[in-house]
Parts: C-alpha cells; structure tokens; sequence
C-alpha cells in the first residue's frame, strides 16, 4: 500500500511516515506543501492520503476539492487542528473521508488509514479470507488452511495488496506504484522475485496455485 | 447601607412643598379673612355707634347741656354678649354708657382709633369717634354747641368664630388636594421610573452570549435616559470586543498549541512502538527535546503578549521615568546584533539629538527588538536595515526601514493580528511565533503611540511606530 502524506510539519510528517512504514508496512510518499501534495496525487496512484489543512502554498482544502474535482476516489483521512462542528461538517462535504484532531495519537491514525484503506478496496473486514487463505491486516499474519506462513515484509505486502484486489488482474507496474514510494522504477525487476517466493510458501502443502500470472497482463489472486 | 429611593425623595420633595403651599394658603385665607371680618365688625360699629349718638340730646334749657335719651336704645344683637359703649360730651363729661356696662370696665379714650382688649374673658374690639356733632340741634339757641367723644366696643367672638370656620374649611379642602396631588405624583413617578425598570430588566438579557442591548422603545423616548443608554451600548460594545478578542486568543492560543503537541506526541509514540537501539533512543529523545523547546518558546510568547496586552491597561497608572528614546534604539540594535552578523546585515541608527520619554525601556526595547527582527529576518543576505528616530513639538517617530521581501496586500491590514502568518512555511522556516508584531502593537499603544505599516512587495517594509511628545 501507498500512502501520500502532505504536511508541513516536517517533523510531524516524518515520524507519521515512519510509523506507517514500521508498522503497517506501507510506502510512504510526504508533501510539505499543498502545490506539491496536488502534483503528486495527480501523478500517481495511492491507497490512501493524509492530509493536513494549514498549508502553505495551497491550502488542504482547496486540495481536497480539486482532487475530487479530478475525479479520484483514493480515501483521504484529514488531519487537522480544529475540532468544532463547523469545520468538521466543512472538511468531510468537500471529500474528506474521515478525520483526526491534532495532536492524535499514531495508533489511531494507524488504524484509521487501514480502515480506509480497506474501505476504499471494498473489503469490510480487517481479515481478509480468499479460499482457505486468510490474511489479518491487523496483525499482518497469513494463513492457509489453519496453517500460519511466515513472509517477509515485502511479500507480506505483495500479498496484502494483491488480497484487497481479488479475482481481479493487478498489472506490474500497479504492484510497484502501490508498493514503493516516489523511486519504484528502480525496484522494476524484483516483483517477480516475491511473487515467486509467496508461490513458494503458499503452495507448501496444497496443489493449487493461488496466483495466477498472465502473460503480459499481471498478476491475479483467486480462490 | 442605607438604600436611597429615587420614588420616595420625589413623592417627599412634592408632599413638602404641598404642605408649605398648605401652610401659605391657610395663614392668607385666616388674615385676608380675618381683616375683611374685621372691616366689616369695623363698619357695623360705627354705624351702631351713629345710632347711640344720635340719642344724646340738649336740654330743653338754654344752658347747652345734653342727657341720653334711654328709651330709643337699640337691642343689642347678641343678648349674652351684649356691645358697649360710652360717651363723653365736651362740657357735660360723660353722658352714657351702656345699659350692662359692668362696673370697673373703664373704656377710656384712647388715641388709637381702633384697639382690641379682653374683659371678662370676652374678647372685644373698640373704636373711638371724636368731635362727632349733636345732631339735635335746634335754631336759635344762643349756646355753644357741643360735640361728643364716643367708644364703641363689640365682642369679636363670633368673628372668631367665623375665622376658625374658615380655617378648618381651607385646612380640610387642602389636606385633601394634598392627597389627591400626592397620589398623582406618585402615579406620576411610578409611570415616570417604568423605562428605568424596563431598562433595567434589558440590561439584565445581556450575556457572555448575547451582548445586544436593546434599550426598550420606552426608554430611549426619554430625554434624561438617553446618555445612561448611550453608555451602557457603548460599554457593552467595548466589553464584547475584549471578550471576543479574548476568546479569540484562547481559541488560537490553544490552536497554535495543538501542532507543536503533536509533533511531540508523535514523536514519543513512535519512538515506543517497537523496541530500538540506544542509538535512536537518543535521537528519538534529542528530538523531543527540540519539540519541547519550541513549545517553550511559543508559550513565552503567549505571555509576552498577556504582559504587553495587561500593561496596556495598567501602563499610565505606573511611576515610570523619563527615558532616552534613542538609548533604547541602541540597545536593542545591540541585542539583534548577533543574528543581524549572521545573516550578514548591517543596521544603521540615525538620530536627532535625545529624544526623551516617559516609558519602562525594557518595554520599548522589546517593541524595537521585535521589529528589528522581522526586518533582518526577511532581507535578503547582505542587505541593510535602516532605524531613524525623529522628533518634533508634537511626537516622537522611530522609523525601521528594511529592503526585504515586504508584505503582501492583502495581509498588510492583518500583520498585527496575534498568529496571523502571511505565509505559514516562510514564518515557520524563520521561526515566528506570529506573535511579534501583536506584542509590540500592544506596547506601543500602552504608551499612548501608534504603528503603522507600509510595505512594497520585493522592495521592502516600512514600520512607523509615533509617540505623543513628552509633556513638560
């Protein structure tokens, strides 16, 4: 998963970022403005965004609504200082899918950004069950058939992304936007390496394949 | 304490001077009464007199003597209080004197004309007539005729009595009109007060929530409430404003404080979330410290301005000295000194000569530091900032001229607002609180100055800051 964090708190958004990392795994892509928040959920593709309102250059809510202008459906949790109603009513009619108040707390914030990010892949529940794999994004386990396989964090995530995506053809170059930040080109030829090894541990005891590829289209998780 | 009413002094001031009306009104009608009684007792006895005298007759003899003739004496009005009288003839002595003349009652003629006396504890009023002719006289009598001296005294009880009636009468028919006028003008007086209490109950709508006077249609009618309702507006506008610039810096106060706790909290959680080395415990830790730090910072901001804004008030009731304005200039050039030569800044100081003041200089020198601040921090390295002091008869200037990025349109009117940024990364990258310029326009207008600014974007910011000239 990818996150696009715009803040101008530099310090704030660093030690967001690195919780979403450290904990949940996820690419993290930090703005520090609103100009260069906007270019950058114009030019690629998240899983989710948080975004701060007070922000220099353009302000988070006129983000907000041009990202919904440009028609983007990507969850977006704000973060803000604010707390009355007014404000609050103001902020979820321009798109804002969700919010917090400044200063929250990073356990929160985590669940929040995966209880959107869930929601905005239709998957209601934090366990999620394709066949006889089930896979808890809460705690990041895996198992099939009642047996736990252990990953590493980025097949982990491979899996995760894949998981919120089911029955459905996930091409490439959607796993490495989803995956990496800013500088994913770089990371081009090692999807097919995780996608074997997941292939590896999934199938270990079960003859049928999990992941389908499609030559020439991507990669395909189904029951 | 002892409560005063407005109602009872006015209802006492209009019953008093009733009663001293009263009291005028029945002292005149008793006199005027009393001497048109006595006028007219006066009449009836000189005519009753008349009469008697006419009774005296000469003699049938050529001596001239005269007797009384008894028989033709009128009755006398009242029986039990019968009129006296005597009368002396000029050769004969005296001729007659009432019927029940008692003895020991000596009427003697007495120079006045008229004269009141007591006899017998009958009040009585007597009248003198001399030199009154006899009027029977008959031709040809070769005497000299004589002429009578005659007193004449009537009872004066039923008068009195007549006056005291009249009394009472104007006593009775006053003490009811004060009545009636008492009722009326307490009538009056309650109808009178009814917008003060209508007023009153208005004023007691007004709430932290509601400042709106809305002086009653009643009240504002009348003359004498008009100043009383100006100034309560007026006070109320003046309340309102303070609260709601007090509200205001509560809710920006704790708003501002809100991104630096986050930071901070952030900074802890992710630090505990998983196990780490001692190495980024450190980091982790030093960080927080920074956070803390900046806290810290904004917080004595907050209470530099509290200060600045309380001494505003308190400032013109202090014991303050007369100070050099140019000193304080200098001094704080010398505070800034250091971040000026970091960012490579030269500050020119130009003077006129003392400019003195009455103010604490540490006031001033904050004020000064603050501007100067702002000036060194947006020029541009290398460029210069220029502070001029002027003074007049009238005012005192300190003028700080910077050649930096200047001030947008558009948030010139509001730099002085407390927290307000024009641009929130160019502030927090130079590490303003956005309470700066708020202190200082609080502590120039604690000494009765006033600041202004003018800017051109890319050219640079002037800051005029104007004091009243000391009096002497």
């Amino acid at each position: 998963m990818r996150v696009l964090m715009v803040e101008d708190e530099p310090r704030l958004a660093e030690n967001v970022a690195r919780s979403l990392r450290e904990n949940a795994g996820y690419a993290v892509d930090t703005a520090s403005d609103g100009q260069e928040g906007l270019f950058l959920a114009e030019t690629n593709a998240y899983d989710v965004m948080l975004l701060d309102l007070m922000l220099p250059k353009l302000d988070g809510m006129e983000l907000l609504r041009r990202i919904r202008q440009s028609g983007q459906h990507t969850p977006v949790l704000v973060l803000t200082a604010r707390d009355d109603k007014e404000s609050v009513v103001a902020l979820l009619n321009a798109g804002a899918d969700d919010y917090l108040t400044k200063p929250f707390d990073l356990g929160e914030l985590l669940a929040r950004t995966k209880a959107l990010i869930r929601r905005g892949k239709g998957q209601p529940s934090p366990v999620v069950v394709i066949g006889d794999l089930e896979l808890n994004t809460v705690n990041r386990t895996v198992q099939r058939g009642g047996r736990a396989i252990t990953l590493t964090a980025m097949e982990y995530r491979v899996l995760e992304y894949l998981a919120h995506r089911p029955r459905a053809v996930v091409s490439k170059t959607e796993l490495l936007e989803h995956l990496y930040d800013y500088n994913w080109e770089k990371f081009s030829n090692v999807i097919e390496v995780y996608i074997s090894g997941l292939r590896r541990k999934l199938n270990e005891g079960s003859s049928r394949q999990l992941i389908r590829t499609l030559r020439g289209q991507g990669y395909m998780l189904q029951d | 304490m002892r409560r005063d009413s407005i109602q009872r002094r006015l209802i006492a001031t209009v019953v008093l001077s009733q009663a001293i009306l009263t009291l005028g009104l029945m002292v005149t009608g008793v006199v005027v009464t009393y001497s048109r009684l006595l006028a007219t007792l006066d009449a009836g006895m000189q005519a009753h007199a008349m009469s008697v005298a006419v009774l005296v007759r000469y003699t049938e003899d050529a001596t001239g003597n005269v007797y009384f003739d008894n028989s033709l004496l009128p009755e006398s009005v009242d029986p039990n209080h019968p009129d006296q009288f005597k009368i002396w003839a000029d050769r004969t002595g005296a001729v007659a004197r009432s019927e029940d003349w008692p003895d020991g009652l000596q009427l003697q003629p007495s120079p006045n004309q008229h004269w009141n006396f007591t006899w017998a504890g009958v009040p009585y009023h007597a009248l003198q007539m001399s030199h009154v002719p006899i009027l029977d006289r008959e031709e040809g009598k070769a005497f000299r005729p004589q002429t009578l001296t005659i007193v004449y005294a009537s009872p004066t009880i039923h008068m009195r009595q007549q006056v005291k009636a009249a009394a009472a009468f104007i006593a009775l028919v006053s003490l009811l009109l004060l009545g009636v006028t008492a009722w009326l003008a307490l009538w009056g007086i309650r109808r009178g007060l009814s917008p003060l209490q209508a007023l009153a109950q208005q004023a007691a709508q007004v709430s932290t929530h509601s400042w709106q006077l809305q002086p009653p249609k009643e009240a504002e009618e009348i003359e004498e409430l008009r100043p009383l309702t100006e100034s309560m507006t007026q006070m109320l506008a003046r309340l309102e404003r303070s609260f709601v610039q007090q509200r205001e810096f509560l809710g920006n106060a704790a708003h501002e404080l809100k991104t630096p706790v986050a930071v901070l909290k952030s900074t802890l959680q992710s630090l505990l979330q998983r196990s780490r080395s001692s190495e980024e415990y450190r980091t982790g830790l030093q960080a927080s410290l920074q956070d803390l730090d900046r806290l810290e910072q904004l917080l004595q901001w907050m209470l530099r301005l509290a200060r600045a804004e309380q001494w505003a008030h308190d400032a013109r009731r202090r014991e303050l000295d007369v100070i050099d304005i140019n000193s304080t200039c200098e001094e704080a050039v010398e505070r800034i000194r250091s971040l000026a030569q970091s960012r490579n800044t030269a500050i020119h100081l130009a003077t006129d000569g003392p400019v003195p003041f009455r103010a604490d200089p540490e006031d001033l020198q904050l004020a000064w530091m603050n501007l100067l601040e702002n000036a060194v921090r947006y020029s541009p390295e290398g460029a210069s900032v220029e502070v001029a002091v002027t003074h007049d008869d009238q005012s005192a200037k300190v003028i700080f001229q910077d050649h930096g990025t200047g001030i947008a349109a558009t948030d010139l009117p509001h730099i002085f607002e407390r927290f307000y940024r024009g641009d929130p990364s160019r502030t927090r990258a130079t590490g303003g609180s956005g309470l700066g310029l708020a202190i200082t326009k609080a502590l120039v207008e604690a000494y009765g100055g006033n600041i202004t600014a003018e800017s051109v974007p890319g050219k640079g910011t002037r800051m005029t800051v104007e004091f009243p000239a000391l009096k002497q």
